[in-house]
């Protein structure tokens, strides 16, 4: 019976099959590992979280901002500039906002804006912009090669634009989303633009417990 | 899930300003709800936010709006590009027969150049909305504290 043509037609069909399963799997495993996968969360949130490789930047108390002030507490991290009239400070009210709506998880959360605009950006004209918006927001600056150790692993893009003719002031381009960090100090997730309050106070309670 | 770009802030507050502006609208456009948000002690560019809204039956072309109390506004539109936020000048607006044209948080804004006196919640600031009539509206935009947390903006 085996031997018929039939059952050995059938038998190489099971066997490829079979085959074909586990490559899948296995390609499928190894595509997953590598890239990141969408779950019932708004942010992309990697299946593990990333280690970020060493950076050293300056925190507007003039404090060194490197891997370890990213630990032992969950981090948002934003990338704009103090001379941004519109997206900046529409991003801050917004994490204030979820600032606000997460105080009751008890969790450390702190939120930071580094600026992509080292130039002009001081510690002390961060301090002015971001304690603006909440006391406990903290401003990051630091050299191009320290900002650059960052922005580079976060694939953040930020550019000069080089201002219209009469006006002195000029405008950056910049990665509008919302990175989080977890208390291992890990690249955990990403919120991409538009931001919202609900969305990301929501997803990030859901983090919280399935890292606890 | 409503993101945040998409809310009129504090548009109860500005109810009456918006019927105060509606008010002063000379043939060119109405304007509703002009106000500009107000910036950290030291920014030197603010932004303007208000709905252009168009009653009459002929197309408006907005070429411009700026300020005395400024010394240079530009119009211009927030855009996400592949994840990167630009501001792309606006050289003129159209507001359609029958319709309006909003600028808000996000979106359209009018950016506004080196203040020439500190602005503080509360103040209000004279905003020249021009056509390429070469006609004018005048308003006044109040300045508006919207940080998020616990200020008098209203959130939905």
């Amino acid at each position: 019976m085996s031997k018929s043509p039939k059952s050995a037609f059938i038998l190489k069909g099971v066997i490829i099959i079979i085959l074909a399963t586990a490559a899948g799997i296995l390609s499928a495993r190894f595509f997953l590992q590598r890239t990141v996968v969408q779950d019932e969360l708004e942010a992309t949130r990697f299946p593990v979280a990333r280690e970020i490789q060493a950076f050293e930047l300056v925190d507007h108390h003039n404090q060194v901002f490197d891997n370890a002030a990213l630990e032992k507490h969950w981090s948002f991290l934003f990338f704009g500039y103090t001379y941004c009239p519109d997206v900046c400070p529409t991003t801050l009210s917004v994490l204030n906002s979820i600032a606000q709506r997460l105080q009751d998880t008890g969790a450390d959360i702190r939120f930071v804006m580094v600026t992509v605009d080292p130039e002009r950006d001081t510690p002390e004209r961060l301090a002015e912009f971001v304690t603006y918006f909440n006391g406990d927001f903290l401003g990051v600056t630091g050299t191009d090669q320290g900002l650059g150790q960052l922005t580079r692993q976060l694939g953040i893009l930020y550019e000069r634009v080089q201002p219209e003719p009469g006006s002195e002031a000029y405008l950056m381009d910049h990665t509008a989303a919302v990175f989080l960090f977890d208390p291992d100090g890990r690249y955990h997730a990403v919120f991409s633009p538009p931001l919202s309050v609900e969305a990301i106070a929501g997803d990030f309670r859901k983090m919280l417990q399935d890292y606890q | 899930m409503m993101p945040i770009n998409r809310r009129m802030p504090a548009a109860m507050a500005l109810l009456f300003l918006s019927f105060l502006s509606t008010a002063m609208a000379g043939s060119a456009v109405d304007v509703e709800a002009p106000w500009i948000r107000e910036a950290p002690p030291a920014s030197t560019v603010l932004a303007a936010y208000m709905v252009l809204k168009n009653t009459t039956d002929k197309g408006r072309t907005i070429t411009g709006i700026d300020s005395p109390d400024f010394r240079d506004g530009q119009i211009h539109r927030t855009v996400v590009e592949d994840g990167v936020a630009k501001m792309l000048p606006v050289e003129q607006l159209i507001v359609p027969a029958g319709g309006s044209v909003v600028l808000e948080p996000g979106g359209l804004h009018v950016m506004l150049f080196d203040p020439k006196r500190p602005l503080r919640d509360g103040d209000s600031v004279i905003l020249l909305i021009h056509d390429s009539d070469g006609d004018s509206v005048t308003v006044h935009a109040p300045v508006v504290r919207m940080t998020g947390g616990h200020d008098h903006s209203h959130h939905h």
